[in-house]
């Protein structure tokens, strides 16, 4: 048999009815061929193992995963993907249904999901509720908890007429855009494969990146010898540790602790040693392996309560016992809350270490323009600000010269809101080849670049009275936070702020570790810090109610924090409706009924929670400017610079609406509930707003999607930059009509005269004439939170928010008595998050934290060998749920208004996470 | 990424492909590739050719002949779900076909694959074998059918040589009165190994067990018969007390390994819990009960 030798074969492949000629490599995926070469990006890559199923395209109407396919076997074979679904410019009925049911939330799984659903109605077209389950089971959702999708598909024939309204909703608001079910303004994008995440963009003449990772948990670097991997064709650049600056990253300020890559020491297995940059991703993947790198190996420690003892392997000089925060909070009185107790009762608890795991991975493509002093970024993050402020501090150049560019992002959960490895060296690298740069994650690079969940070991002490009226509560928690800070000192202080939030505690203690381990390190998951110590607050909370034969929701009810109240850390609680919350999950779920009366096998258990709705406070203190000008201002208990910033900009001939506002997309809906926020007060229709918030040059400065912030501080932002815009459109209306701004009022798309109802103008008419006479019509706006929030102790300032979200929760399991197994069948909730700006939404936010909570709760877990290594990097091993495993979820919504929210809107997406994780 | 050096190879001819096998060093056979391309892409493995069957159409397919059902080593999952064959005489295997991964997965992986493999876990062997099916291995000018019990040797081993190809599974058809059930352990109900499996069958004649099969899953280095435990039922009345006894020597039969998935204590509790559940839905099926 011959050998061949040719580097590439060319192939027909007929994919959407279009045959395409194409030259592969034999071991080429049809996946890779897709994206890479014929740029169809519709399909996703998330796992690349098949798994996670946001590859699947269809085969001979057989849905199959792309990256389970060698593109040179795929002569001859009809091929579909997500591109070719809609025809004609008309969407096909089952996107439509994806569109109207709110089965779409970052949108990465969703070409998948609809390749599945489709091939599933083609053969089927009144599937079961257990047929879509089953045929959805190999596409993993880890936003949107399956019930929505499981919804469209079912009712997918309705959309077949093109005139079909959106479902039945009960929204009853006195709004015409706030309060209602809008679909999403992004949908279409995302269920025609059209969306763009930051891996789907390429640029003319890129180059590609891959880093080195260490295999080893602590260790000095004695030699590198990166002259075979330099050598090999194809490689343009590598980089290792004396080649990037020699300033810190990080988070906090006060603890910027990474370098961009590994100076002397690594401190964890993954560690970023080195990176090369070449041609093509294969051969900067083939390069890396001739990287020879000599370490000193250094005694390694894994373990949080072995690493704070005498004589264990030291991490860093500048964390003692590498202990990394130290918290110690103290109110009221603890000994004598203790001592008025008739009850106490002391338990440990641990939180499991779990990864957010998004199923876009992290990607950064960088480039510099203009003269070659202008970086442009685009990264998948949630927190566009803070990347362009890190770069700013690394690469020592003004902030204003940097351009961040977010596009859609497939998910984050607190695991994107700092700056990554990747963002920084694609910076460096593609300044020092000249040329556009582009990096992205693999599955076990998010692994191991790492910031997930801290494993929090817990010990709660609660104290009260004989009718359960709590007298004293002290908690005493270590964080196991791996190498580096990154948001863990925040982290720290949320595990022990929220305590007081919820319940009415006066005497409260709580002393917090968080320790430095040879492991990744972790970081901001999903209610950051928040959510073990609430587990085993709410675990202990019932176990004193049955203790003293007290109903778990009755003691919550005694307990249940009230509206417009200090809580004893100085946190200004204002709207609060967490008695109805239990009120309502108690009924609805039909508890009384339930508990402690189900036959064994069966159980139903309570937990709560909430969150802030937004830091009170930026990351860093002082002004926007780069750090290295200056060092950081000394702390003020007021907002040095408006969190949230909007700009409305009206089209010339007044028909059209552009919201420029920073705020991040990732998934949870900012910016269908900002445009939504934006229609209403101009009194126009939504599909008059276009919003843009990708792109830092565009739009003014939001801090970004992270502490459940954007709703509150963005929407006020939006609320204010509209009103502006009114304000300056009414004025020659109220001049024409010989009245007073006030008298005006705008909807419906018209402006109208409120005590004549004969004078209206439409509100294009009038924004055009405004063109004419005064030029542009622009509004702006912005949100500082409230000056003085929050005590005056250390570490004050972490917890504070001007608005907290309330929510109760019940869940129903089975339990396999014989083999352990837990299967969760039904989640009630009641939430309290103000007046909801989009009802969909906010379902859809609690239905996601359900199936991420209970999943957590049931199947997530980090696992590490003796040496350091993560056993589970994969989706095959790190478990997510499926369609198949999530329960059903009945979600409801109390009546409430938060003076300080726009409309009364509060947070949702955090606090939710909180409850189903310690139901 | 082993991927990037591969020398992909589509024959057309069983001939073809025996010739490569024997030509090529450093060489992989590609099925479904749904386990091979995930190994390689782990780095799990590394092979320089890849050979593969698709175009073999020989290899496809499900039929009765005589006393005996073929399936075609290229027969996908899927197709074993949806066959009418399979599901009248052995609707374990239908069971075991349909715990597998996922749709997308099922619809590419292929049977001969997944016995080929030599995952422990893997969920077609244990009926297979408790079916007592023979596999076909060809090669240039040779043919030699082993029972599937002496196929595994270790874990990713088998008496498969290297110029060999698995070319189909035969299952006789069972004896009257016979019911066969398989029950597996996942912690999550799609996309999951087998922490632990048991396949059983059982043969009833005038009230009691003529004959008993028992095979388990994951616990061992290859999927192994539990022999005591099968002839510990035969001639035994069916009842609750003897398969809970079997299910007991079963589980001091098994052999488990503690890794990510599972403990020793926890897998052996599974082949216990699963042993007498397989028993007792296989019973059902042999009094003709279930379906």
């Amino acid at each position: 048999m011959e050998q061949r030798r040719k580097e590439h074969r060319i192939v027909v492949l007929k994919i959407n009815g279009e045959e395409h000629s194409v030259a592969v490599k034999d071991g080429e995926t049809l996946l890779d061929v897709l994206r890479g070469r014929l740029r169809l990006t519709g399909t996703k890559k998330g796992c690349n193992l098949g798994v996670c199923g946001a590859c699947t395209v269809l085969v001979n109407g057989e849905p199959k995963n792309s990256c389970l396919l060698l593109a040179s076997s795929c002569e001859g074979v009809e091929i579909n993907t997500i591109e070719g679904i809609a025809q004609g410019g008309m969407l096909h009925p089952l996107q439509r249904s994806f569109i109207n049911y709110g089965a779409i939330q970052c949108g990465f799984c969703t070409p998948g999901m609809i390749m599945s659903a489709l091939a599933l109605i083609k053969q089927n077209a009144r599937p079961s509720e257990e047929e879509i389950k089953e045929a959805l089971s190999g596409n993993l959702c880890r936003c949107t908890g399956y019930v929505r999708i499981i919804e469209a598909v079912k009712n997918w024939k309705k959309y077949e007429n093109k005139k079909s309204p959106p479902p039945q909703s009960d929204d009853l608001s006195q709004f015409a855009t706030v309060g209602r079910s809008m679909p999403r303004v992004d949908a279409a994008d995302k269920v025609t494969g059209r969306a763009k995440f930051t891996a789907d963009y390429y640029f003319e003449n890129m180059l590609y990146g891959k880093i080195l990772h260490s295999p080893i948990a602590h260790g000095l670097i004695k030699k590198i010898d990166a002259s075979a991997a330099e050598a090999l064709p194809g490689v343009k650049l590598v980089l290792t540790g004396k080649d990037v600056p020699d300033i810190t990253y990080g988070v906090s300020p006060a603890r910027y602790d990474e370098h961009v890559l590994a100076k002397e020491r690594v401190r964890y297995v993954g560690d970023e040693v080195a990176a090369v940059i070449a041609v093509d991703e294969e051969t900067a993947d083939r390069a890396l392996n001739l990287i020879k790198i000599e370490y000193e190996e250094l005694p390694a420690v894994f373990n949080p309560m072995e690493a704070i003892n005498k004589g264990a392997p030291q991490l860093h000089d500048r964390y003692k016992d590498n202990i990394n925060t130290y918290v110690d909070h103290h109110f009221g009185n603890i000994e004598k809350g203790f001592a008025e107790a008739d009850y106490i009762r002391e338990e440990e608890f641990v939180g499991n270490h779990t990864y957010q795991n998004s199923l876009e991975p992290h990607a950064s493509i960088a480039y510099w323009d203009n003269d070659g002093s202008i970086l442009v970024v685009y990264s998948s993050t949630q927190v566009p600000h803070y990347v362009q402020y890190m770069l700013a501090r690394v690469l020592d150049i003004p902030l204003g010269n940097i351009r961040v560019f977010r596009p859609p992002v497939g998910g984050a959960f607190g695991g994107k809101s700092e700056t990554s490895p990747l963002d920084l060296i694609t910076a460096i690298a593609s300044k020092k080849t000249g040329r556009p740069m582009k990096m992205v994650y693999t599955r076990e690079e998010m692994f191991l670049h790492g910031r997930g969940r801290h494993k929090q070991y817990m010990k709660f002490k609660i104290g009260v009275k004989k009718n359960g009226k709590i007298t004293a509560v002290k908690s005493k928690i270590y964080l196991d936070g791996g190498a580096y800070t990154s948001f863990g000192i925040v982290t720290a202080y949320y595990a022990g702020s929220m305590i007081p939030t919820l319940y009415q505690i006066p005497n409260y203690r709580y002393e917090g570790f968080r320790v430095m381990t040879n492991k990744p390190a972790c970081g901001a998951m999903r209610g950051n810090g928040a959510p073990q110590p609430r587990f085993a607050f709410e675990c202990l909370l019932n176990m004193i109610a049955d203790d003293l034969g007290i109903d778990p929701i009755e003691i919550r009810l005694t307990n249940a924090m009230n509206p417009h109240t200090r809580t004893c850390n100085d946190l200004d609680v204002r709207s609060c409706e967490f008695k109805a919350t239990l009120e309502e999950v108690a009924r609805k779920s039909g508890w009384s009924e339930k508990y402690k009366s189900l036959p064994p096998g069966k159980g139903i258990g309570i937990g709560c929670g909430g969150f802030v709705s937004g830091a009170g406070y930026a990351i860093y203190r002082g002004q926007v400017q780069r750090s290295s000008e200056k060092k950081p201002e000394t702390f003020v208990k007021k907002a040095v610079f408006p969190h949230s910033n909007a700009i409305v900009k009206i089209s010339e001939d007044g028909t059209a609406v552009v919201l420029l506002i920073l705020a991040a997309e990732i998934g949870q809906g900012a910016a269908t509930v900002l445009s939504q926020i934006c229609a209403e007060t101009l009194g126009i229709s939504l599909h008059r707003v276009r919003i843009r918030a990708e792109d830092s040059d565009i739009s003014p400065l939001d801090l970004g999607a992270y502490s459940s912030r954007t709703t509150l501080m963005g929407g006020n932002a939006v609320a204010r930059a509209s009103r502006d815009v009114l304000d300056k459109l009414f004025a020659p209306v109220s001049k024409m009509w010989a009245c007073a701004s006030k008298d005006l009022t705008a909807k419906d798309n018209h402006i109208f005269y409120k005590s004549d109802k004969s004078k209206v103008i439409e509100w294009a008419e009038a924004a055009r004439k405004y063109f004419n006479e005064n030029g542009p019509l622009v509004g702006t706006g912005w949100y500082k939170p409230p000056e003085g929030l929050g005590g005056d102790y250390k570490g004050a300032a972490v917890g504070t928010s001007p608005a907290f979200s309330y929510g109760s929760s019940v869940c129903e399991c089975i339990v396999d008595l014989e083999t352990g197994k837990v299967k969760i069948e039904k989640f009630t909730d009641y939430h309290d998050c103000g007046t909801p700006i989009n009802p969909k939404a906010v379902h859809g936010q609690v239905e996601g934290a359900v199936v991420m909570g209970a999943g957590e709760t049931i199947m997530e877990e980090i696992i590490y060998d003796e040496k350091g290594n993560i056993l589970n990097p994969n989706l095959h091993d790190y478990l997510l749920m499926t369609i198949k495993d999530a329960p059903e979820i009945f979600s409801g919504l109390v009546d409430s208004y938060e003076p300080e929210g726009p409309y009364g809107a509060k947070e949702v997406g955090e606090g939710a996470t909180l409850r189903f994780l310690d139901t | 990424m082993t991927l990037s050096n591969i020398v992909y190879y589509e024959p057309r001819t069983l001939t073809e492909i025996f010739k490569l096998l024997k030509g090529l060093n450093s060489v992989r056979v590609m099925a479904g590739g749904t386990d091979l391309l995930v190994d390689l892409k782990q780095g799990l493995i590394d092979t320089r050719n890849i050979i593969s069957l698709h175009k073999i159409r020989e290899l496809k397919g499900i039929e009765k002949k005589n006393n005996t059902i073929k399936i075609g080593a290229l027969t996908s999952i899927q197709e074993i779900i949806s066959n009418s064959l399979i599901n009248q005489h052995i609707p374990a295997l239908a069971d075991a076909a349909k715990s597998m991964a996922s749709h997308q997965v099922r619809s590419l992986a292929t049977i001969g694959g997944n016995i080929c493999s030599a995952v422990p876990s893997a969920d077609l062997p244990p009926p297979l074998i408790a079916a007592e099916a023979t596999v076909d291995l060809k090669c240039l000018g040779s043919s030699r059918e082993v029972p599937l019990s002496d196929f595994f040797r270790g874990p990713r081993e088998t008496i498969c040589r290297k110029e060999e190809l698995l070319t189909s599974i035969f299952i006789p058809l069972q004896p009257p009165n016979t019911g066969m059930s398989y029950k597996k352990f996942t912690p999550r109900e799609a996309t999951a190994l087998a922490v632990a499996s048991v396949a059983a069958s059982l043969t009833l004649k005038n009230g009691v067990i003529a004959k008993a099969v028992i095979v388990l899953g994951a616990v061992a280095p290859t999927p192994v018969m539990a022999l005591k435990a099968s002839k510990s039922l035969t001639t035994k009345e069916p009842s609750e007390d003897s398969f809970q006894e079997t299910a007991l020597t079963a589980k001091e039969e098994s052999k488990p390994i503690s890794d990510i998935r599972g403990s020793i204590w926890f897998r052996k509790e599974l082949i216990y819990v699963l042993t007498r559940r397989a028993l007792d839905e296989a019973l059902s099926r042999a009094q003709g009960k279930l379906e």
